[in-house]
């Protein structure tokens, strides 16, 4: 039997390459979703992840660390936060 | 893939256009806090000494809680708790204030609540409701509850109770149950949380 391909469509799917976690914590969004300020998830609304290896969308962490409350801790561990460098 | 970015584009398109004719068919927007409100909620496990009430069903945002401690010494009686959310959470703490006048040595007699959690060790991570999740365990109700189970008067906004405890434990014991048959503990009239 020959088959012949009129027509196929691709599909994909696509996540952060950040194993640990899935949800972030501020805002308890999907981090493959965005968070409560943006519209479209990915290169619009990154990930930030500390030397402390938490992880949040950017905007939620950069939010909570221009609260005077935060003292630039991370809201997991309270140890500064500190963008991991690798 | 092309595709997806034309899309993109388009949508953003029709965004400029329908802000700049400004004609009054923008949606009310969801704010951040309600999201995260709505999903704390639908996580909601209280144990069966704490319940919460929504006055309007449709205002996440104002809700009561009820606390009837079920050991420890303010057993039998029944706390009420206003919970106020504003735009920040979880940026910011919930507003909680005790709708009555009681005698705690955290709890002064306006209502206002020292817990650590609820002001200065807040943050963002931190669950409205219980979630036995290590990193959560402090969360507000159950910080809350612990209040009733354990006074603490290392902390006291009620300095008179505060002092009772520390150096009369038995005597505090006393001034509880007087306070919350609506008794007077010194000069003060308490209101009456255990039911008939």
């Amino acid at each position: 039997m020959k088959v012949t391909i009129n027509r196929w469509n691709a599909v994909s799917t696509w996540h952060w390459d950040h194993a640990q976690e899935e949800l972030c914590g501020i805002c308890r969004v999907a981090f493959e979703g965005t968070c409560p300020t943006c519209k479209y998830p990915g290169d619009d609304c990154p990930l930030i992840i500390g030397e402390c290896k938490h992880a949040f969308h950017m905007h939620c962490l950069l939010k909570w660390l221009t609260t005077e409350s935060s003292k630039g801790l991370c809201p997991m561990c309270r140890r500064k936060f500190k963008t991991a460098t690798d | 893939m092309l595709k997806i970015w034309s899309m993109k584009q388009q949508q953003q398109q029709q965004q400029k256009e329908a802000a700049a004719s400004g004609d009054g068919s923008v949606k009310k927007k969801v704010t951040a806090a309600q999201i995260r409100v709505q999903k704390d909620l639908t996580e909601l496990s209280l144990p069966s000494t704490m319940k919460t009430h929504f006055p309007n069903p449709d205002d996440l945002l104002h809700f009561n809680v009820t606390i009837e401690p079920d050991e420890g010494m303010y057993q039998g009686g029944k706390f009420n708790f206003s919970f106020t959310i504003n735009n920040s959470f979880p940026h910011e703490p919930p507003k909680v204030k005790c709708t009555q006048k009681i005698y705690h040595p955290n709890i002064d007699l306006e209502g206002n609540v020292c817990l650590n959690i609820l002001r200065e060790d807040w943050k963002p991570v931190l669950n409205l409701y219980v979630l036995y999740d290590a990193m959560c365990m402090n969360a507000v109700l159950v910080g809350l509850q612990y209040l009733f189970l354990e006074p603490n008067a290392a902390d006291p906004l009620n300095k008179e109770a505060a002092s009772d405890l520390q150096h009369n434990r038995e005597n505090f014991r006393r001034n509880v149950r007087n306070s919350m048959n609506g008794g007077y503990v010194g000069h003060e009239k308490f209101e009456k949380v255990v039911n008939a």
